[in-house]
């Protein structure tokens, strides 16, 4: 799709990408800016208004996407739900990046015990399904946002620390470390002048591949009710409580589920692109 | 080559033993489960007994190594919650989990491997293009939000599957779609790109030179080559697959390992817990090393090696 315009323009952004891009910076906005746009207090529930239908449904309703069966405006609690979604995925992202790259350069560059530590502390983790480690954690740490965190930081390390560790072993052999070490250079100058340079294309598209997956590890353990307290709320809590109105409002599941997958399908659909863009040499036929 | 697979079957029985005693130990830092189990305001002496009955009382390394010398011995512990022996519970519960497994494991090779080979053979075709924009969808629906979808269509919409339990056969349809789409998906993907990889090749146009026939070349030749980076993702597969089998059966009410271990969990109910936790990093450390054993079976070049 687009590739010859691709070719045309090496650095030019399809529209399909450049839209994509807009829509996400559009939601994520207007969510982190919530309690700017929509100060109310997510507790407060109003009984007369249970259940209100949409006003794509019913035009006389004032509510734009419905209230829930607390008489909540849905499409204000949507926007908190996405701001709590988007600011836990993304606080466990940069978290597991940072700690994957720095046991990645610890295992690259000291090698022999170390390394062998490192990657059996990777299969280890590899041998327990994400869900469960979360379950486990949510049980023993309590349903909060920061065990969320805890949860995307030990589950999404290993990868980060596998692609730096495979790049530094690929580095390591370069001739212009070899020139800089024989210069005089001491470690931690190699790190952060040479390698960190040379890894951050392939470190961000692994990060941008992964914050999806995180947002969708996120919306699993809330929709479990493993992820955040009442009246704290994020999609997957939506989606949970919606569940049981299902056969007469359809839509307090429905609305929640569909934003779900528009994230996670923005995110995946750039992070395919910016690999295209930024690591060719990952670069997968299509 | 003997060798390596004596290593590699070390490594699998030491990463399993590491993942019981982290989890054992993570679970009895976090409070006395006698507190949890007993109502506010219960008896000290009633706590203590209770406290002798569940083996608390003992220092935590004895726990440990009563509950680890109890797993070569059959003694796998006494349910908090539910008084049972927990292999007793496990037992129940294995089937639904297994078989629901393994229908979803052979439907995604049997339904992904024909649908990538198909889409690389036609490459940049409709079919192609059609199929590969499905599998990026399939490989982003979160398995709770397809489980959620396809009750409010099959079930409530249209009235012809049950929403949830087990027995029949009409019982495992929406199960079983909740979980493969997202597998089925990747495995498409995965062999497209791998069998595109494969199919520029000079030994294909070589086998076509001698007047093979274009399917036995792909299938014979091609597919066997490409099949590698595919096997290797079976097993991480699988591994997603076991977690996504939580969430499918909490949607579908499905009387699995997954149920049962997250209401454990949630009653902290610490010999289930740990007893699940083990027989999972067990199946997927075998289905790993079985992974890494038939690499050597497929290609030559690492048997020798």
């Amino acid at each position: 799709m687009g590739k010859q315009n691709k070719m045309k323009k090496r650095w030019g952004i399809p529209p399909m990408i450049l839209f994509l891009m807009v829509t996400f910076v559009i939601i994520v906005g207007a969510a982190l800016l919530a309690p700017v746009l929509a100060p109310v207090d997510l507790g407060a529930t109003d009984l007369t208004q249970r259940l209100a239908k949409p006003s794509f449904l019913d035009p006389t309703s004032p509510y734009l996407m419905g209230t829930d069966n607390l008489g909540r405006d849905v499409a204000v609690r949507l926007l908190y739900a996405i701001r709590s979604t988007v600011l836990i995925s993304f606080t466990g992202m940069v978290i597991a990046t940072a700690l994957g790259t720095a046991l990645g350069i610890i295992s690259g560059l000291a090698g022999g015990v170390t390394d062998v530590i490192i990657s059996f502390l990777t299969d280890v983790r590899l041998s327990v399904p994400t869900t469960f480690i979360g379950i486990i954690l949510a049980c023993i740490l309590g349903a909060r946002p920061a065990t969320t965190v805890l949860v995307i930081t030990i589950t999404g390390w290993s990868s980060f620390c596998r692609l730096v560790r495979s790049q530094i072993f690929q580095l390591k052999k370069a001739a212009f470390i070899e020139a800089s070490r024989s210069m005089g250079a001491s470690g931690v100058r190699i790190v952060f002048e040479h390698i960190l340079v040379n890894i951050a294309s392939p470190l961000i598209v692994q990060a941008t591949m992964e914050l999806s997956g995180f947002i969708l590890l996120e919306s699993t353990l809330s929709f479990l009710g493993l992820g955040i307290e009442p009246p704290g709320t994020s999609l997957g809590v939506m989606v949970s409580n919606g569940r049981d109105y299902m056969l007469t409002h359809w839509w307090l599941a429905m609305i929640p589920s569909v934003v779900i997958v528009v994230l996670i399908l923005q995110i995946s659909l750039v992070g395919d692109w910016l690999r295209d863009k930024l690591d060719p040499k990952l670069k997968r036929i299509s | 080559m003997k060798r390596y697979v004596l290593m590699r079957v070390l490594k699998a029985i030491f990463t399993i033993w590491a993942v019981y005693t982290l989890v054992f130990f993570l679970t009895r830092v976090t409070g006395d489960p006698v507190d949890w189990l007993t109502q506010a305001g219960a008896s000290d002496s009633a706590k203590e007994t209770l406290r002798r009955n569940l083996g608390l009382d003992l220092p935590l390394w004895e726990q440990y190594v009563k509950s680890f010398v109890g797993l070569f011995t059959g003694d796998t512990g006494t349910s908090y919650y539910y008084s049972r022996e927990v292999s007793d519970l496990f037992a129940e519960r294995i089937w639904p989990t297994v078989s629901l497994g393994s229908i979803v494991f052979v439907v995604t090779i049997v339904v992904g491997l024909p649908l990538g080979v198909l889409a690389a053979v036609k490459h940049n075709s409709l079919l192609d293009r059609l199929t590969m924009s499905l599998a990026v969808i399939g490989s982003t629906l979160p398995n709770f939000v397809l489980g959620i979808l396809l009750i409010f269509i099959f079930a409530l919409t249209l009235r012809v599957l049950p929403s949830g339990g087990t027995g029949t056969v009409k019982n495992y349809i929406m199960p079983i779609i909740a979980l493969s789409v997202g597998p089925i998906a990747s495995v498409a993907r995965l062999t497209r790109s791998s069998l595109l990889d494969v199919i520029g090749n000079d030994y294909l146009d070589f086998v076509r030179s001698k007047g093979m026939r274009e399917w036995k070349v792909v299938i014979k030749h091609g597919l066997r080559n490409a099949l590698i980076p595919v096997i290797t993702i079976l097993g991480s597969q699988l591994s997603a697959l076991i977690g996504g089998s939580v969430v499918v059966e909490t949607v579908f009410a499905w009387p699995g390992i997954g149920t049962l271990i997250v209401t454990s969990a949630q009653q902290r109910d610490f010999p289930v817990v740990v007893f699940g936790v083990l027989v999972i990093a067990a199946s997927v450390t075998f289905v790993n090393l079985l992974v890494d054993l038939s690499y050597g079976l497929l290609d030559p070049r690492i048997r020798k090696s």
